[in-house]
């Protein structure tokens, strides 16, 4: 007698979660909604993290990443495949974001999120923070406020460059296909961006 | 350039930090949920709507919509070739009035060179009577507001008579 293999052990190939994304993007685009959402689970992470530390606001970075993901949906009869979802996706999110921060100027408030128990255990974050007061989490507190703020102070196309390379960890060549440009706008950006970030945080950056 | 490089060091070091900045705990579980909703909600919605009829009956219209949806950058290019293609018109439109003033002031005769267009239609009639020639205007009523204008009587108007 042959024992049936447990079901819980067979991925199943017709799930949503075991598709390519190809295949997912096909169905969705016919209006299979639970494509869609295996779609918007596997991005939504690095979408919402990236419109996060550019407008340094959770509830706007959450309303941004909601609607970027809205649009791509009603659009995606227009996605040739050129690119990947991912790509098209993230491009959407970037014109979205940056269209937002030009309406909204000054007038922003940071509504910052927490930082994980595990900064606290990183060697670089607690040299750099060590000398300067003697609670770690108010040091780190304050580390993180200066940060973004330094950030603000950029130009959205350098911190989006400063964002998605250095904060992200994307190739020069994945944030050029991103932003539309080539990949020395996207070195020299980020060299300028960098520079201007080392003269606003000079106090914590050793010489 | 080796001392940027390593001051450069240092900043991505800080900027670790920004890894560590994390939204409220289950804030993923329903993220897609509520994008998911926010679709079936807009669908609901917008059945019937403008766009929906377009995007049916002209699917061609909602793609092109759709790609300035997707590259904003597209909207400032199509509204400067239609700006350009405007001037163009106006340019062209102003060269060729420009021509056919040119052209009239040629074809005038010097002799006559107060001769309007209502002179000719009262001659016009006159000619054919003459000659045979081709008459221009076959309505005599136009004649009348010249009389009129001019408070002189027309030799080629008679007055109706109610007698009998």
């Amino acid at each position: 007698m042959t024992s049936m293999p447990e079901p819980a052990a067979v991925p199943d190939p017709n799930a949503p979660s075991g598709m390519l994304e190809s295949d997912l993007v096909k169905r969705a685009r016919h209006g299979d909604l639970v494509a869609y959402d295996e779609l918007v689970r596997r991005y939504q992470q690095r979408i919402y993290a990236t419109l996060y530390h550019m407008t340094a606001n959770h509830e706007d970075a959450n309303d941004l990443a909601q609607e970027a993901f809205i649009k791509a949906y009603s659009a995606l009869k227009s996605f040739k495949g050129g690119s990947t979802f991912y790509t098209w996706v993230y491009r959407i999110a970037v014109n979205k974001t940056i269209n937002f921060l030009k309406q909204r100027k000054n007038k922003f408030h940071l509504s910052l999120n927490d930082i994980d128990f595990n900064a606290e255990h990183d060697p670089d974050l607690m040299a750099l923070i060590s000398h300067k007061t003697p609670t770690r989490d108010v040091a780190l507190n304050e580390l993180q406020k200066k940060l973004n703020e330094a950030l603000l102070k950029l130009s959205e196309p350098h911190r989006m460059v400063v964002v998605l390379h250095d904060v992200q960890g994307q190739s020069h060549e994945e944030i050029a296909e991103i932003l539309g440009c080539n990949i020395g706008t996207v070195r020299s950006r980020l060299f300028y961006a960098r520079q201007q970030l080392q003269g606003y945080l000079a106090e914590y950056i050793k010489a | 350039m080796k001392e940027n490089e390593q001051n450069f060091d240092e900043l991505k070091k800080l900027l670790k930090l920004k890894q560590h900045e994390i939204p409220p705990p289950g804030y993923f579980n329903n993220f897609s949920g509520k994008v998911v909703a926010r679709i079936r909600a807009g669908e609901a919605a917008n059945r019937g709507s403008a766009y929906e009829q377009v995007e049916t009956h002209s699917p061609w219209l909602a793609r092109f919509i759709a790609i300035f949806e997707i590259k904003p950058s597209v909207i400032g290019a199509f509204a400067t070739g239609l700006c350009l293609l405007f001037a163009l018109g106006v340019a062209l439109t102003a060269k060729d009035g420009a021509g056919t003033n040119g052209l009239m002031a040629e074809t005038q005769d010097p002799a006559a060179p107060a001769m309007s267009l209502a002179s000719a239609s009262i001659t016009a009639p006159l000619l054919a009577d003459g000659g045979g020639g081709i008459q221009i205007s076959t309505n005599p009523v136009s004649l009348q507001p010249m009389a009129n204008t001019f408070g002189q009587a027309n030799p080629l108007f008679q007055p109706a008579s109610f007698g009998h």
